[in-house]
């Protein structure tokens, strides 16, 4: 009732748009530190992986596997850098440092600040998957110029693990369980959804589990965007990512709000 | 009709499962005054506060009601917040930012115009006598620095109602000096304040008026200093062994009151002149004759259930 339009207290856009930018703020104070890693980090795996196996798998679902690993690991980047915030660095805003008690003394509801941390999260995505793409097309290891693209992929598989990741985080008492979540859920997403190998090769059964990892929902446009290799399936993947976001976002908001407003 | 009041609360209560944080609570705060409340730990201050600006939920009830400059907590809280300073017992702030990036984060939460803002910090870092801290890192602050900055932060908005929860427990008597004459220079702007706190002698120096809580409850409501004159008697004689207390116990005439519930036996009376008598028979250092002040009183109600159950 007492919106914006009475001039009471700032519109939701603009709270939440504070709140992304307090992290914002946070993350561009250290910009060498913060904003490097993400460069070096592709080169490393490619330089590793890429062109050591490079040398035994010439092809890899009929492109060549540098292209294939580069296509998906933008969206890894995105996924790890996004689960880390909304696990690890909400539990730490949440338990520990006590940000969200010092946040809530101003015109900020809990839903402004879980908003505000999934769409800087989403940022955090764009960046990540950002830089990956740089770095492999400065290589020329993805076709250009669709491949450039990528990062707004990578914002919605930020903003879509950020959601699962607060879901995970509003159950979770103790920090050291989130290794549960990163070693059991995210790590063998990684080699189940597409990135590492095509999910076709996979047996019949684990076909099917693959088709529920996230993960898998967000390689497949990148790749399809990447290759400029189009089917209707992609229409699914999209609201697949709707659909999982917003079945995680709902229920975690309402969760952390018990937590924090008693 | 409200309008005069700042806050009315009316028959609160608030339960954490079968713990009863406040029972049945109601006190209005005029504007523009210095309302206090006291009591001991876990006395329910620290819930009141947060039910009134919206962090705490209160228990339904047919008779409640909680009115802030007109808006009700549960409903508008960010309206309430909006046009409120807080300052929360912990000093929750943002240890990722140094001092001047931490208002500046905070006042764009309030939608200040950054020019605005800019002009607004450097006045309140310059008000709470920190500016020479403006590019210091918050761990690198003492405690009465961070709770400055803690105050600096609820003023950002220039508040009408500043709501401080314990604003110096924990901090030198310097500090709590300046961050009182602080408090009175506000209260002088017009600003109304709402403070926590179980420093008598905090009550006595900023409050206009008090409620004293134990165990949820209201106790007492009034001036400080009337309070004291009408509830306790004026002079306490203070004996710190119970060796010495037993040499003058004999003595000790039926009209004084005697409080053994502190560590120090009390012995109150009336009359100035029934001590000193007493402490003919004590060798100084045995015993501390003074004025009874608000902390006796508070002794004397929130004390009053202890002494009953032993």
């Amino acid at each position: 009732m007492h919106s914006s339009n009475n001039r009471l207290y700032p519109s939701t856009f603009n709270r939440i748009y504070s709140v992304w930018f307090r992290h914002f703020r946070v993350y561009t104070k250290n910009l060498i530190s913060n904003g490097l890693p993400p460069f070096l980090e592709p080169l490393v795996f490619l330089a590793g992986i890429g062109l050591g196996m490079n040398r035994y798998i010439d092809q890899m679902a009929g492109i060549p596997y540098i292209t294939f690993l580069a296509t998906g690991l933008p969206i890894t980047a995105a996924m790890f850098t996004s689960a880390f915030e909304l696990t690890y660095g909400t539990f730490i805003r949440l338990e520990f440092d006590r940000v969200y008690d010092g946040m809530l003394a101003a015109p900020l509801n809990v839903k402004d600040m879980m908003l505000g941390e999934i769409l800087w999260a989403g940022t955090k995505g764009l960046f990540f998957s950002f830089a990956v793409t740089i770095v492999v097309a400065a290589f020329g290891f993805i076709p250009l110029p669709w491949s450039l693209f990528t990062p707004v992929i990578g914002f919605l598989t930020g903003i879509m693990f950020a959601s699962f990741s607060l879901l995970i985080t509003t159950f979770v008492k103790n920090i050291n369980h989130f290794n549960f979540y990163f070693t059991g859920f995210l790590s063998p997403m990684f080699f189940f959804s597409g990135v590492v190998f095509p999910i076709e090769n996979l047996p019949p059964a684990l076909r099917i589990i693959a088709e529920f990892f996230p993960l898998t929902h967000v390689v497949r446009p990148t790749r399809a965007l990447c290759l400029g290799d189009y089917s209707p399936v992609l229409f699914l993947d999209f609201l697949f990512i709707v659909v999982f976001t917003l079945f995680s976002v709902w229920p975690a908001i309402y969760r952390i709000e018990r937590r924090l407003i008693k | 009709m409200e309008e005069k009041e700042a806050i009315i609360l009316q028959n609160i209560n608030k339960c954490f499962g079968s713990f009863t944080a406040v029972k049945d609570l109601s006190f209005s705060v005029p504007q523009s005054i210095c309302f206090g409340l006291l009591g001991p730990n876990g006395a329910g201050k620290t819930t009141t506060m947060k039910m009134i600006y919206g962090v705490s939920k209160r228990d339904y009830g047919k008779t409640e009601k909680m009115s802030v400059f007109g808006f009700d907590p549960q409903k508008d809280s960010l309206a309430i917040k909006f046009f409120s300073g807080v300052v929360p017992q912990e000093n929750n702030l943002d240890e990722e930012l140094n001092v001047e990036e931490n208002l500046k984060v905070f006042a764009r939460f309030y939608g200040i115009p950054k020019k605005e803002a800019t002009k607004r910090i450097a006045e309140l870092l310059n008000f709470m006598e920190l500016s020479e801290k403006q590019h210091s890192r918050i761990q690198e602050l003492s405690g009465g620095m961070k709770r400055r900055l803690v105050i600096a932060r609820a003023l950002l908005n220039n508040p009408k109602l500043l709501i401080l929860d314990e604003p110096t427990t924990g901090l030198d008597p310097q500090v709590r000096h300046l961050i009182w004459e602080k408090l009175r220079n506000l209260k002088r702007q017009g600003m109304t304040i709402l403070l926590t706190t179980h420093y008598m002698d905090e009550a006595f120096q900023i409050c206009d008026r008090i409620i004293i809580m134990n165990r949820g409850e209201k106790i007492l409501e009034g001036n400080p200093h009337a309070l004291v004159n009408a509830n306790i008697e004026p002079f306490v004689l203070e004996i710190n062994s119970m060796v010495s207390f037993q040499k003058i116990k004999a003595n000790i005439p039926a009209i004084t009151r005697v409080d053994e519930s502190a560590d120090v036996i009390r012995i109150y009376s009336r009359e100035q002149l029934t001590l000193e008598t007493l402490t003919k028979k004590l060798k100084p250092g045995e015993y501390y004759l003074r004025q009874s002040n608000l902390e006796d009183l508070f002794l004397k109600t929130t004390g009053s259930t202890l002494n009953a159950l032993q």
